[in-house]
């Protein structure tokens, strides 16, 4: 197989077949929170694609070019979450800067990022699968946004019918949607197991 | 100047605390790495001593040789030499990794002193389905592969699960997890056994 | 009730605040992605629960400590710095004397990182009071958190395998639902929960 071919499959995966939200179950926090309005659910899955694609590549590169060769993987974690965090907050400056009519609409998102672990989970995910170029790493990191976009995006148009819906009392709110997302999550089982 | 001082000023409790932490980690890490190996060893050899009955001590045999992976990639693997307790090779083990239903299967395989026979896998790690894919650990599968013909191995769908051969019947509701896994035996096996017959490890203390 | 217990802290309040009341999955939903990733079964959804306890204790600690030196635009820095030094550490000891849990729990143990229930104690709480408020409120709260966590676990593990703690406890006949391990389960089970914590509030209110 080819490169390109390798990239796709990757691609194809981590949308997929490995979707954080309902396969890993990273990333649920803001999924539940922001998935009300499907605008917001979309103004949020692109900042979280940004920041993801962005931190993903970096912490891929400190991760093989300082940390393992000093062998300090021991501090992987401090690294990785310091990356991130600054990474959002270089993409607020920027977005402020240049673009402050798109920094208005992601306004509220930006902060909450730092701590939606799908961005986290990703960059650990990466190091577990021994991804060993940077091309991959970064691909993936794209699917991975482009992939909580998607859940995100089903989700609230979803949510948005159910509102419409006759939900039993206590079941209204977060109960009602973790079981729409359990349902969503059996759905895409029957992805797996299609790249072998 | 007075923008250094405004730095300080705003960050040194920053600073202190990176400090403060990054001993508390180094003294974390020094008192417990030496476990934290010694517990994947440890792991290891449990695994190999029970696929490889006579063993008594392991070896490193070979040093990340090189195995062609399905995918245009080259993965790295250590050989290691089972010894008894004369000091004799009663057998080979390594680790094999490859893509199952969800996730990677990482297995530990091993081979007699010849290289002529499997002597059966363990699951090192796999996150495969539960009540399906994670049957790949049952004996009804597993040892299907003990002593089976150290070669090419083929997945078949029905056919007798005692007979021994390089035929090896797949687990109904997980034929992707039995198909990973026969795949996995199969990418090695070739390199490993030329490997190990061309440098004149195997069949050395025999 | 949250409100006057966070006037005027009484600590008998705050420790049964973080149990119920304000009990970080089922009323405040936070910390879903450890709650619905570990709870397959209940040993390591105990580990789980007892890391985070570790981790939310020392952090609120030192976060008190320091609270009257942070700076405004550093302090998430600042906390997230705590935070990851605390897993780390959490993360090497179950390598060193749990590697079979560790294996299990793979990368969701650097998760407890990005785990909400921490931030938000530690600038909810830990950032506005002293040290033996901080201290009780991380004990209730981490063990508001891992009861939750050992109740949902107890029930995926004996519906998907009939057994708790690995001890078989169903009668033979009982036939294991697979699914309820599986990510459906997670979510379904946890969200039937939040349903019943639900009626049972409003009923007492």
């Amino acid at each position: 197989m080819d490169t390109l071919t390798i990239l796709l499959l990757a691609f194809i995966s981590i949308v997929i077949i490995n979707n954080l939200v309902f396969t890993k179950f990273l990333g649920i926090c803001p999924y539940l929170g922001v998935s009300g309005r499907i605008d917001m659910a979309f103004g949020m899955g692109l900042a979280v694609t940004f920041v993801v694609t962005l931190s993903g590549a970096m912490t891929w590169m400190i991760d093989h070019w300082v940390l393992m060769k000093a062998g300090l993987e021991v501090t992987r974690y401090v690294c990785f979450i310091l990356v991130i965090a600054g990474a959002v907050q270089l993409v607020e400056m920027y977005l402020r800067k240049f673009f402050p009519s798109l920094y208005e609409s992601f306004g509220i998102f930006l902060p909450l990022i730092t701590t939606n672990c799908a961005i986290l989970g990703l960059c650990l995910f990466i190091n577990l699968w021994e991804i060993d170029n940077l091309l991959e790493a970064a691909v993936l990191s794209f699917g991975a946004g482009i992939g909580f976009t998607m859940a995100i995006c089903i989700m609230a148009g979803i949510r948005e019918n159910l509102n419409l819906a006759d939900v039993p009392r206590c079941l209204r709110g977060a109960p009602i949607t973790l079981i729409t997302a359990g349902l969503l999550a059996l759905a895409f089982m029957g992805f797996a197991g299609m790249i072998r | 100047m007075s923008n250094i001082k405004h730095f300080f000023e705003q960050s040194w409790l920053l600073i202190v605390s990176s400090f403060f932490f990054g001993l508390l980690i180094a003294v974390a890490n020094a008192a417990w790495s030496e476990r934290i190996v010694q517990n994947e060893i440890d792991k290891r050899n449990r695994l190999m001593t029970d696929l490889i009955a006579d063993a008594n001590s392991f070896d490193v045999a070979a040093q990340a040789v090189e195995i062609p992976d399905t995918k245009a990639k080259v993965v790295k693997t250590d050989i290691y030499r089972a010894l008894d307790g004369s000091g004799r090779t009663v057998g080979f083990a390594f680790i094999a990794v490859g893509s199952g239903f969800q996730d990677k299967i990482k297995l530990v395989i091993a081979v007699d002193g010849k290289c002529e026979k499997f002597l059966g896998f363990k699951v090192l790690a796999s996150n495969e389905t539960p009540g399906f894919g994670d049957k790949i650990k049952d004996s009804y599968f597993s040892s299907q592969f003990r002593d089976a013909p150290a070669g090419k191995l083929q997945l078949v769908k029905t056919g007798d699960d005692k007979k021994i051969d390089s035929e090896i019947v797949a687990i109904s509701g997980a034929t992707v997890s039995s198909e990973a896994v026969v795949k996995i035996f199969n990418t090695y096996i070739d390199t490993v056994r030329e490997h190990l017959q061309t440098k004149g490890s195997a069949g050395n203390g025999k | 009730m949250a409100s006057e217990a966070l006037d005027k802290p009484a600590l008998g309040q705050t420790f049964i605040a973080g149990l119920w009341n304000e009990n970080p999955v089922l009323r405040l939903v936070l910390g879903m992605c450890p709650t619905l990733a570990v709870t397959a079964a209940v040993r390591p959804a105990l580990t789980m629960g007892c890391s985070v306890i570790f981790v939310l204790v020392c952090s609120n600690l030192v976060v008190s400590l320091m609270r009257n030196l942070l700076k405004p635009h550093l302090r998430i820095l600042m906390f997230t710095l705590t935070i990851a030094a605390f897993v780390t550490i959490a993360d090497l000891f179950l390598k060193a004397f749990l590697p079979e849990m560790s294996e299990r729990l793979g990368p969701y143990v650097p998760l407890i990182i990005v785990n909400c229930i921490i931030i938000c104690r530690a600038e909810a709480c830990a950032s506005k009071n002293g040290l033996a408020v901080s201290l009780v409120d991380a004990i209730g709260m981490g063990l508001g958190f891992t009861m939750t966590l050992c109740v949902l676990a107890s029930v995926r593990e004996l519906l998907a395998t009939g057994k708790i703690f690995e001890q078989q406890v169903m009668p033979a006949v009982f036939v294991p639902w697979a699914a309820m391990s599986m990510p459906v389960g997670a979510f379904i089970t946890l969200g039937l929960m939040l349903g019943l914590v639900n009626t049972i509030t409003k009923k007492k209110a």
